[in-house]
Protein backbone atom coordinates (compact mmCIF):
# COMPACT_ATOMS: atom_id res chain seq x y z
CA UNK A 1 0.00 0.00 0.00
CA UNK A 2 1.34 3.33 -0.98
CA UNK A 3 1.45 6.20 1.34
CA UNK A 4 -1.25 8.24 -0.46
CA UNK A 5 -3.99 4.55 0.03
CA UNK A 6 -2.00 4.47 3.63
CA UNK A 7 -3.17 8.24 4.35
CA UNK A 8 -6.58 8.02 2.87
CA UNK A 9 -7.05 4.71 5.38
CA UNK A 10 -6.04 6.88 8.04
CA UNK A 11 -8.28 9.57 7.58
CA UNK A 12 -10.96 6.42 8.01
CA UNK A 13 -9.66 5.91 11.32
CA UNK A 14 -7.73 2.83 10.63
CA UNK A 15 -5.00 3.09 13.19
CA UNK A 16 -3.05 0.18 10.97
CA UNK A 17 -2.84 1.83 8.39
CA UNK A 18 -1.62 5.11 10.41
CA UNK A 19 1.05 3.17 12.45
CA UNK A 20 2.35 2.06 8.89
CA UNK A 21 2.61 5.63 8.51
CA UNK A 22 4.49 6.23 12.07
CA UNK A 23 6.70 3.59 11.20
CA UNK A 24 8.08 5.54 7.88
CA UNK A 25 8.29 8.27 9.38
CA UNK A 26 9.17 7.76 13.14
CA UNK A 27 12.98 7.79 12.78
CA UNK A 28 12.86 11.29 11.05
CA UNK A 29 10.10 12.79 13.65
CA UNK A 30 12.35 11.56 16.42
CA UNK A 31 15.84 12.59 14.68
CA UNK A 32 14.27 16.50 14.24
CA UNK A 33 12.91 16.53 18.07
CA UNK A 34 16.22 15.10 19.36
CA UNK A 35 18.22 17.47 17.06
CA UNK A 36 16.24 21.03 18.61
CA UNK A 37 15.45 19.65 21.74
CA UNK A 38 18.78 17.79 22.72
CA UNK A 39 17.40 15.75 24.96
CA UNK A 40 16.19 12.01 24.45
CA UNK A 41 13.34 12.33 26.73
CA UNK A 42 11.81 15.55 25.50
CA UNK A 43 11.79 14.11 21.83
CA UNK A 44 10.37 10.88 22.68
CA UNK A 45 7.46 12.85 24.40
CA UNK A 46 7.38 15.36 21.70
CA UNK A 47 7.57 12.29 18.80
CA UNK A 48 4.49 10.64 20.33
CA UNK A 49 2.42 13.82 20.81
CA UNK A 50 3.01 14.40 17.81
CA UNK A 51 2.10 11.84 16.16
CA UNK A 52 -1.33 11.12 18.56
CA UNK A 53 -2.17 15.22 16.93
CA UNK A 54 -1.50 14.36 13.49
CA UNK A 55 -3.88 10.62 14.04
CA UNK A 56 -6.43 13.41 15.71
CA UNK A 57 -6.41 15.87 12.94
CA UNK A 58 -5.53 13.97 10.23
CA UNK A 59 -9.07 14.14 8.71
CA UNK A 60 -8.05 17.56 7.75
CA UNK A 61 -4.79 16.60 5.87
CA UNK A 62 -6.00 17.71 2.09
CA UNK A 63 -3.03 16.12 0.32
CA UNK A 64 0.50 17.72 -0.50
CA UNK A 65 3.68 16.68 1.29
CA UNK A 66 2.89 14.70 4.99
CA UNK A 67 6.45 14.62 5.70
CA UNK A 68 5.84 18.38 5.54
CA UNK A 69 2.65 18.14 7.40
CA UNK A 70 4.09 15.83 10.31
CA UNK A 71 7.60 18.11 10.49
CA UNK A 72 5.22 20.93 11.00
CA UNK A 73 3.24 19.46 13.82
CA UNK A 74 6.61 18.05 15.25
CA UNK A 75 8.21 21.43 15.38
CA UNK A 76 5.40 23.01 16.89
CA UNK A 77 5.36 20.97 19.40
CA UNK A 78 9.33 21.36 19.96
CA UNK A 79 9.01 25.04 19.88
CA UNK A 80 6.44 25.40 22.83
CA UNK A 81 8.76 23.03 24.85
CA UNK A 82 11.96 25.46 24.37
CA UNK A 83 9.42 28.26 25.03
CA UNK A 84 7.72 26.58 28.28
CA UNK A 85 11.40 25.39 28.80
CA UNK A 86 12.34 29.58 28.76
CA UNK A 87 9.65 30.13 31.52
CA UNK A 88 10.52 27.30 33.64
CA UNK A 89 14.11 26.80 33.37
CA UNK A 90 14.97 23.45 35.24
CA UNK A 91 17.51 20.36 34.98
CA UNK A 92 16.32 17.26 36.14
CA UNK A 93 18.57 14.32 37.09
CA UNK A 94 17.71 12.26 34.18
CA UNK A 95 19.63 14.96 32.10
CA UNK A 96 22.80 14.32 33.45
CA UNK A 97 24.74 11.72 31.47
CA UNK A 98 22.26 11.34 28.80
CA UNK A 99 23.60 12.04 25.27
CA UNK A 100 21.80 12.07 22.08
CA UNK A 101 25.53 10.71 20.90
CA UNK A 102 26.44 8.49 23.20
CA UNK A 103 25.03 5.59 21.75
CA UNK A 104 26.89 2.11 21.07
CA UNK A 105 24.50 1.67 17.91
CA UNK A 106 26.03 4.16 16.25
CA UNK A 107 29.59 2.01 15.67
CA UNK A 108 30.19 2.15 12.34
CA UNK A 109 31.56 -1.35 11.75
CA UNK A 110 34.73 -0.36 9.82
CA UNK A 111 35.45 2.27 12.31
CA UNK A 112 38.09 2.41 14.75
CA UNK A 113 37.29 2.98 18.39
CA UNK A 114 39.14 5.90 18.72
CA UNK A 115 37.49 7.30 15.54
CA UNK A 116 33.94 6.70 16.85
CA UNK A 117 35.39 8.90 19.75
CA UNK A 118 36.31 11.45 17.90
CA UNK A 119 33.37 11.65 15.66
CA UNK A 120 30.98 11.27 19.17
CA UNK A 121 33.05 14.38 20.64
CA UNK A 122 32.48 16.31 17.53
CA UNK A 123 28.79 15.96 16.82
CA UNK A 124 28.36 16.55 20.92
CA UNK A 125 29.90 19.94 20.62
CA UNK A 126 28.02 20.54 17.43
CA UNK A 127 24.96 19.57 19.47
CA UNK A 128 25.99 21.58 21.93
CA UNK A 129 26.43 24.69 19.34
CA UNK A 130 22.94 23.92 18.34
CA UNK A 131 21.50 23.93 21.50
CA UNK A 132 23.13 27.82 21.60
CA UNK A 133 20.85 29.05 19.04
CA UNK A 134 17.53 30.98 19.43
CA UNK A 135 14.17 28.60 18.68
CA UNK A 136 13.54 29.79 15.59
CA UNK A 137 16.79 29.69 13.86
CA UNK A 138 17.36 26.20 15.84
CA UNK A 139 14.27 24.67 14.48
CA UNK A 140 15.32 26.36 10.76
CA UNK A 141 18.80 25.17 10.86
CA UNK A 142 17.53 21.57 12.05
CA UNK A 143 15.15 21.47 9.26
CA UNK A 144 17.52 22.92 6.67
CA UNK A 145 20.99 20.75 7.46
CA UNK A 146 19.80 17.56 9.10
CA UNK A 147 16.78 17.15 7.48
CA UNK A 148 17.82 18.08 4.01
CA UNK A 149 13.90 20.36 3.55
CA UNK A 150 14.55 23.34 1.33
CA UNK A 151 13.54 26.89 1.44
CA UNK A 152 10.04 26.54 0.43
CA UNK A 153 9.39 23.43 2.57
CA UNK A 154 10.49 24.95 5.83
CA UNK A 155 8.65 28.38 5.10
CA UNK A 156 5.42 26.18 5.15
CA UNK A 157 6.44 24.31 7.81
CA UNK A 158 7.82 27.20 10.27
CA UNK A 159 5.11 29.36 8.62
CA UNK A 160 7.28 32.01 7.85
CA UNK A 161 8.25 34.02 4.54
CA UNK A 162 11.09 32.78 2.32
CA UNK A 163 13.42 35.75 3.05
CA UNK A 164 12.73 35.09 6.85
CA UNK A 165 14.26 31.42 6.26
CA UNK A 166 17.25 32.53 4.51
CA UNK A 167 18.33 35.39 7.08
CA UNK A 168 17.52 32.65 10.03
CA UNK A 169 19.46 30.08 8.09
CA UNK A 170 22.18 32.53 7.75
CA UNK A 171 22.47 33.57 11.11
CA UNK A 172 22.18 30.14 12.44
CA UNK A 173 25.25 29.00 10.30
CA UNK A 174 27.14 32.30 11.14
CA UNK A 175 26.61 31.66 14.72
CA UNK A 176 27.27 27.58 14.68
CA UNK A 177 30.22 28.11 12.49
CA UNK A 178 31.54 31.30 15.34
CA UNK A 179 30.79 28.59 18.12
CA UNK A 180 32.94 26.00 16.72
CA UNK A 181 35.67 28.53 16.31
CA UNK A 182 35.55 29.26 20.15
CA UNK A 183 35.78 25.90 20.92
CA UNK A 184 37.71 24.86 17.89
CA UNK A 185 40.06 23.33 20.35
CA UNK A 186 38.20 20.53 21.49
CA UNK A 187 37.60 19.43 17.82
CA UNK A 188 39.46 16.55 17.13
CA UNK A 189 42.47 17.60 14.62
CA UNK A 190 41.22 16.63 11.31
CA UNK A 191 38.15 18.40 12.16
CA UNK A 192 39.92 21.47 13.03
CA UNK A 193 42.72 21.96 10.67
CA UNK A 194 40.19 24.24 8.34
CA UNK A 195 39.43 26.83 11.20
CA UNK A 196 42.87 27.53 11.99
CA UNK A 197 43.24 28.94 8.52
CA UNK A 198 39.96 31.80 9.12
CA UNK B 1 33.02 53.55 17.30
CA UNK B 2 29.80 52.25 18.01
CA UNK B 3 28.24 53.14 14.87
CA UNK B 4 31.27 52.06 12.90
CA UNK B 5 30.94 48.10 14.64
CA UNK B 6 26.88 48.34 13.95
CA UNK B 7 27.68 48.95 10.50
CA UNK B 8 30.28 46.23 10.26
CA UNK B 9 27.70 43.41 11.99
CA UNK B 10 25.56 44.64 9.87
CA UNK B 11 27.82 44.46 6.62
CA UNK B 12 28.90 41.06 8.26
CA UNK B 13 25.29 39.83 8.19
CA UNK B 14 24.82 40.73 4.93
CA UNK B 15 27.49 38.81 3.60
CA UNK B 16 26.95 35.69 5.80
CA UNK B 17 23.16 35.75 4.16
CA UNK B 18 25.08 35.89 0.74
CA UNK B 19 27.46 33.14 1.10
CA UNK B 20 24.68 30.96 3.30
CA UNK B 21 22.38 31.14 0.40
CA UNK B 22 24.96 31.12 -2.46
CA UNK B 23 25.99 27.48 -0.51
CA UNK B 24 22.18 26.72 -0.82
CA UNK B 25 22.21 27.60 -4.66
CA UNK B 26 19.34 29.77 -3.59
CA UNK B 27 21.30 33.21 -5.34
CA UNK B 28 19.92 34.80 -8.61
CA UNK B 29 22.32 34.87 -11.60
CA UNK B 30 23.44 38.27 -11.12
CA UNK B 31 24.35 37.87 -7.13
CA UNK B 32 25.95 34.51 -7.53
CA UNK B 33 28.15 36.53 -10.55
CA UNK B 34 28.83 39.25 -8.04
CA UNK B 35 29.75 37.31 -5.26
CA UNK B 36 32.04 34.91 -7.39
CA UNK B 37 34.31 38.00 -8.49
CA UNK B 38 34.22 39.00 -5.07
CA UNK B 39 35.65 35.35 -4.03
CA UNK B 40 38.16 35.64 -6.69
CA UNK B 41 39.84 38.46 -5.09
CA UNK B 42 39.23 38.09 -1.35
CA UNK B 43 40.67 35.33 -0.07
CA UNK B 44 39.07 36.77 3.57
CA UNK B 45 35.75 36.17 1.93
CA UNK B 46 36.80 32.82 0.71
CA UNK B 47 37.54 31.54 4.06
CA UNK B 48 34.80 32.65 5.53
CA UNK B 49 32.85 30.83 3.02
CA UNK B 50 34.93 27.70 3.54
CA UNK B 51 34.63 27.49 7.28
CA UNK B 52 31.14 27.90 6.72
CA UNK B 53 30.99 24.94 4.02
CA UNK B 54 32.42 22.98 6.59
CA UNK B 55 29.88 23.94 9.52
CA UNK B 56 27.14 22.66 7.11
CA UNK B 57 29.12 19.38 6.22
CA UNK B 58 29.78 18.89 9.73
CA UNK B 59 25.99 19.06 10.77
CA UNK B 60 24.51 17.25 7.51
CA UNK B 61 27.18 14.45 8.88
CA UNK B 62 25.90 14.43 11.94
CA UNK B 63 24.75 10.51 12.30
CA UNK B 64 20.69 10.07 12.85
CA UNK B 65 19.96 9.57 16.49
CA UNK B 66 18.03 6.12 16.73
CA UNK B 67 14.63 5.44 18.21
CA UNK B 68 14.38 4.49 21.80
CA UNK B 69 10.82 2.56 21.00
CA UNK B 70 8.30 2.61 18.33
CA UNK B 71 5.72 5.60 18.19
CA UNK B 72 2.74 3.49 16.83
CA UNK B 73 -0.39 4.10 18.30
CA UNK B 74 -2.62 1.66 20.15
CA UNK B 75 -5.80 0.40 18.45
CA UNK B 76 -7.54 1.59 21.30
CA UNK B 77 -7.12 5.30 19.59
CA UNK B 78 -9.56 4.12 17.02
CA UNK B 79 -12.36 3.78 19.75
CA UNK B 80 -11.89 7.85 20.75
CA UNK B 81 -14.22 10.42 18.53
CA UNK B 82 -12.58 12.07 15.86
CA UNK B 83 -13.25 15.52 14.84
CA UNK B 84 -15.52 15.95 11.63
CA UNK B 85 -13.66 17.04 8.00
CA UNK B 86 -16.06 19.92 8.25
CA UNK B 87 -15.28 20.69 11.63
CA UNK B 88 -12.28 23.21 12.55
CA UNK B 89 -10.55 21.07 13.68
CA UNK B 90 -7.48 23.11 15.71
CA UNK B 91 -11.03 23.85 17.90
CA UNK B 92 -11.79 20.52 17.91
CA UNK B 93 -8.30 19.36 19.13
CA UNK B 94 -8.97 22.08 21.87
CA UNK B 95 -12.29 21.48 22.57
CA UNK B 96 -11.53 19.10 25.90
CA UNK B 97 -9.59 21.29 28.21
CA UNK B 98 -11.59 24.12 26.39
CA UNK B 99 -15.02 21.91 28.34
CA UNK B 100 -13.29 22.53 31.43
CA UNK B 101 -11.88 25.91 31.22
CA UNK B 102 -15.78 27.31 31.09
CA UNK B 103 -15.75 26.23 34.74
CA UNK B 104 -13.34 28.15 36.25
CA UNK B 105 -14.82 31.80 34.81
CA UNK B 106 -18.50 30.10 36.08
CA UNK B 107 -17.39 29.36 39.66
CA UNK B 108 -15.29 32.56 39.88
CA UNK B 109 -18.89 34.38 39.14
CA UNK B 110 -20.90 32.27 41.15
CA UNK B 111 -18.93 32.62 44.47
CA UNK B 112 -18.69 36.47 44.27
CA UNK B 113 -22.41 36.70 43.43
CA UNK B 114 -23.02 33.95 46.42
CA UNK B 115 -20.37 36.29 48.91
CA UNK B 116 -22.29 39.16 48.10
CA UNK B 117 -25.78 38.14 48.68
CA UNK B 118 -23.83 36.24 52.07
CA UNK B 119 -22.96 40.08 53.21
CA UNK B 120 -25.95 41.91 52.31
CA UNK B 121 -28.46 39.44 54.06
CA UNK B 122 -25.58 39.29 56.75
CA UNK B 123 -25.99 43.45 57.10
CA UNK B 124 -29.87 43.43 56.40
CA UNK B 125 -30.10 41.33 59.38
CA UNK B 126 -27.88 43.14 61.52
CA UNK B 127 -29.08 46.75 60.57
CA UNK B 128 -33.27 45.49 60.91
CA UNK B 129 -32.53 43.81 64.53
CA UNK B 130 -30.85 47.32 65.71
CA UNK B 131 -33.53 49.23 64.08
CA UNK B 132 -36.18 46.63 66.13
CA UNK B 133 -34.33 47.05 69.08
CA UNK B 134 -34.21 50.98 68.84
CA UNK B 135 -38.45 50.81 67.75
CA UNK B 136 -38.98 48.92 70.65
CA UNK B 137 -36.45 49.94 73.59
CA UNK B 138 -38.85 53.32 74.74
CA UNK B 139 -42.31 51.09 74.73
CA UNK B 140 -40.16 48.29 76.68
CA UNK B 141 -39.71 50.42 79.86
CA UNK B 142 -43.60 50.12 81.52
CA UNK B 143 -43.93 46.71 79.98
CA UNK B 144 -41.91 44.45 81.94
CA UNK B 145 -43.07 44.86 85.81
CA UNK B 146 -44.95 41.97 85.28
CA UNK B 147 -43.32 39.43 83.46
CA UNK B 148 -39.51 40.46 83.37
CA UNK B 149 -38.22 40.38 87.04
CA UNK B 150 -39.42 35.97 86.42
CA UNK B 151 -36.18 35.78 83.97
CA UNK B 152 -34.28 37.61 85.46
CA UNK B 153 -33.85 37.04 89.35
CA UNK B 154 -30.85 35.16 90.83
CA UNK B 155 -31.34 32.84 93.76
CA UNK B 156 -29.96 35.17 96.03
CA UNK B 157 -32.02 38.05 94.48
CA UNK B 158 -35.05 35.83 95.56
CA UNK B 159 -33.85 35.11 98.77
CA UNK B 160 -34.04 38.71 99.63
CA UNK B 161 -37.05 39.22 98.30
CA UNK B 162 -38.52 36.22 100.45
CA UNK B 163 -36.66 37.77 103.50
CA UNK B 164 -38.16 41.60 102.84
CA UNK B 165 -34.79 42.66 102.77
CA UNK B 166 -35.07 44.36 98.96
CA UNK B 167 -33.32 47.28 98.64
CA UNK B 168 -35.25 50.70 97.44
CA UNK B 169 -38.40 49.05 96.77
CA UNK B 170 -38.86 52.17 94.96
CA UNK B 171 -35.76 52.33 92.37
CA UNK B 172 -36.59 52.35 88.95
CA UNK B 173 -35.42 49.61 86.21
CA UNK B 174 -32.16 51.10 84.96
CA UNK B 175 -34.15 51.40 81.81
CA UNK B 176 -36.50 54.29 83.21
CA UNK B 177 -35.64 57.35 82.60
CA UNK B 178 -33.65 59.34 85.44
CA UNK B 179 -34.25 57.66 88.37
CA UNK B 180 -34.33 59.72 91.85
CA UNK B 181 -30.94 58.14 92.58
CA UNK B 182 -29.55 57.71 89.40
CA UNK B 183 -26.16 59.34 89.44
CA UNK B 184 -25.05 61.12 86.39
CA UNK B 185 -24.34 57.99 84.50
CA UNK B 186 -27.43 57.33 84.35
CA UNK B 187 -28.66 58.45 81.08
CA UNK B 188 -25.67 56.42 79.17
CA UNK B 189 -26.89 53.49 81.24
CA UNK B 190 -30.11 54.11 80.07
CA UNK B 191 -29.41 54.46 76.38
CA UNK B 192 -27.01 51.68 76.75
CA UNK B 193 -29.57 49.27 77.94
CA UNK B 194 -32.13 50.84 75.05
CA UNK B 195 -29.62 49.96 72.40
CA UNK B 196 -29.24 46.21 73.75
CA UNK B 197 -32.74 45.54 73.29
CA UNK B 198 -36.46 45.23 75.11
CA UNK B 199 -36.19 41.73 76.30
CA UNK B 200 -34.40 42.89 79.23
CA UNK B 201 -34.93 46.24 79.97
CA UNK B 202 -36.32 45.42 83.45
CA UNK B 203 -32.99 44.87 84.75
CA UNK B 204 -32.27 43.00 88.17
CA UNK B 205 -28.89 42.88 88.71
CA UNK B 206 -27.37 40.95 91.83
CA UNK B 207 -24.47 39.79 92.71
CA UNK B 208 -23.46 37.11 91.47
CA UNK B 209 -21.51 35.22 94.39
CA UNK B 210 -23.97 33.90 97.39
CA UNK B 211 -21.04 33.40 99.16
CA UNK B 212 -19.44 36.73 99.09
CA UNK B 213 -22.14 37.47 102.23
CA UNK B 214 -21.74 41.33 102.14
CA UNK B 215 -25.21 41.10 100.42
CA UNK B 216 -27.41 43.66 102.37
CA UNK B 217 -25.07 46.51 102.97
CA UNK B 218 -23.99 46.48 99.48
CA UNK B 219 -26.97 46.16 97.84
CA UNK B 220 -28.14 49.92 99.88
CA UNK B 221 -25.62 51.39 97.73
CA UNK B 222 -27.79 50.73 94.81
CA UNK B 223 -26.32 54.23 93.02
CA UNK B 224 -23.05 53.24 92.81
CA UNK B 225 -21.38 53.07 89.89
CA UNK B 226 -22.98 50.42 87.75
CA UNK B 227 -21.47 47.35 86.36
CA UNK B 228 -20.24 47.87 82.54
CA UNK B 229 -22.80 46.99 80.24
CA UNK B 230 -21.35 44.19 79.30
CA UNK B 231 -21.02 42.58 82.49
CA UNK B 232 -24.49 43.13 83.45
CA UNK B 233 -25.86 41.28 80.05
CA UNK B 234 -23.46 38.91 81.09
CA UNK B 235 -25.01 38.07 84.50
CA UNK B 236 -28.28 38.08 83.26
CA UNK B 237 -27.94 36.72 79.75
CA UNK B 238 -28.37 32.73 80.37
CA UNK B 239 -30.32 32.19 83.33
CA UNK B 240 -29.97 28.81 85.71
CA UNK B 241 -31.42 26.16 86.67
CA UNK B 242 -31.75 27.40 89.84
CA UNK B 243 -32.97 31.20 88.82
CA UNK B 244 -36.18 28.80 87.00
CA UNK B 245 -36.38 27.09 90.09
CA UNK B 246 -36.52 30.37 92.04
CA UNK B 247 -39.12 32.08 89.72
CA UNK B 248 -41.25 28.29 90.35
CA UNK B 249 -40.82 28.99 93.64
CA UNK B 250 -42.20 32.59 93.78
CA UNK B 251 -44.98 31.65 91.08
CA UNK B 252 -46.30 29.02 93.22
CA UNK B 253 -46.12 31.95 96.70
CA UNK B 254 -48.90 33.35 94.47
CA UNK B 255 -46.41 36.34 94.69
CA UNK B 256 -48.10 38.07 91.43
CA UNK B 257 -47.07 41.18 92.38
CA UNK B 258 -44.59 43.00 90.03
CA UNK B 259 -41.44 42.50 91.44
CA UNK B 260 -39.35 46.14 91.86
CA UNK B 261 -36.48 46.52 89.65
CA UNK B 262 -33.04 46.36 91.98
CA UNK B 263 -30.09 46.96 91.11
CA UNK B 264 -27.39 45.77 93.16
CA UNK B 265 -23.80 46.78 92.26
CA UNK B 266 -20.86 44.19 92.77
CA UNK B 267 -18.06 46.19 94.74
CA UNK B 268 -14.96 46.25 92.70
CA UNK B 269 -13.11 43.58 94.56
CA UNK B 270 -16.09 41.07 93.17
CA UNK B 271 -15.64 41.81 88.97
CA UNK B 272 -13.63 39.05 88.42
CA UNK B 273 -15.36 36.42 90.47
CA UNK B 274 -18.33 38.24 88.84
CA UNK B 275 -17.07 37.18 85.29
CA UNK B 276 -15.66 33.85 86.21
CA UNK B 277 -19.18 32.98 87.34
CA UNK B 278 -20.51 34.68 84.02
CA UNK B 279 -18.28 32.13 82.48
CA UNK B 280 -19.79 29.16 84.18
CA UNK B 281 -23.27 30.63 82.87
CA UNK B 282 -22.34 30.33 79.63
CA UNK B 283 -20.74 26.89 79.82
CA UNK B 284 -23.71 25.91 81.29
CA UNK B 285 -25.76 27.29 78.30
CA UNK B 286 -27.54 24.67 77.37
CA UNK B 287 -29.58 25.18 80.55
CA UNK B 288 -31.21 28.28 79.34
CA UNK B 289 -32.91 25.93 76.76
CA UNK B 290 -35.23 25.03 79.31
CA UNK B 291 -36.35 28.17 80.35
CA UNK B 292 -36.50 29.61 77.22
CA UNK B 293 -37.44 27.57 74.18
CA UNK B 294 -35.31 28.19 71.01
CA UNK B 295 -36.79 29.84 68.33
CA UNK B 296 -34.10 30.25 64.82
CA UNK B 297 -34.94 32.84 62.68
CA UNK B 298 -35.08 32.69 59.01
CA UNK B 299 -32.63 35.54 58.92
CA UNK B 300 -29.80 32.67 60.67
CA UNK B 301 -31.39 29.70 57.99
CA UNK B 302 -30.89 32.14 55.55
CA UNK B 303 -27.32 33.67 56.82
CA UNK B 304 -25.96 29.82 57.56
CA UNK B 305 -27.07 28.57 53.93
CA UNK B 306 -25.81 31.43 52.09
CA UNK B 307 -22.61 30.91 53.72
CA UNK B 308 -22.38 26.91 52.81
CA UNK B 309 -23.17 28.20 49.58
CA UNK B 310 -20.40 30.46 49.25
CA UNK B 311 -17.66 27.99 50.78
CA UNK B 312 -18.30 25.23 48.70
CA UNK B 313 -18.70 27.42 46.13
CA UNK B 314 -15.35 28.88 46.90
CA UNK B 315 -14.14 25.77 47.28
CA UNK B 316 -15.03 24.68 43.60
CA UNK B 317 -13.62 27.61 42.36
CA UNK B 318 -10.25 26.94 43.79
CA UNK B 319 -10.40 23.68 42.29
CA UNK B 320 -11.52 24.70 38.51
CA UNK B 321 -8.24 26.92 38.67
CA UNK B 322 -5.95 24.05 39.35
CA UNK B 323 -7.87 21.94 36.96
CA UNK B 324 -7.44 23.99 34.50
CA UNK B 325 -3.91 25.30 35.40
CA UNK B 326 -3.19 21.56 34.71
Amino acid sequence: MDKASLIAAAQQGKVDAFNELVLVYQQQVYNLACRILGDPASAADATQEAFISVYQSIARFRGGSFKSYLMRIVSNRCYDELRRRKRHPTTSFEDFGKDVETNPALINGHEEPEEYTERQEMAHLIQAGIETLPSGQRITLVLSDVQGLSYQEIAAVTDVSLGTVKSRLARARSKLRDYLRVHGELLPARYRLEYEGS
Amino acid sequence: MAHLFGRQTKEQEQRDELLSAYLDDQLNAGERARLEAQLKTDPALQAELEALRHTVALVRDLPPVPIPRNFILPPTMAARPRPAPSARPRRALRAKPQDKAWAAPFLTAATSVASLLFVIVLAGDLLLSRVGRLAFAPASAPLPEAEAPKTELTPPLVEELEAGKTAHPTAAPIATPLPMEAPVEAPLETTAEAERGAVVTPKVTASPAPAMGGGPIEETAAPAPAPSPAEAEELTAAPTMATAAAVAEEEDEGSAEPTPSVVIEPPPSEVEEEEADAAEDRQDAPESEITEPVTISPWRVLEIGLGLTTLGLALATVWAWRARRH
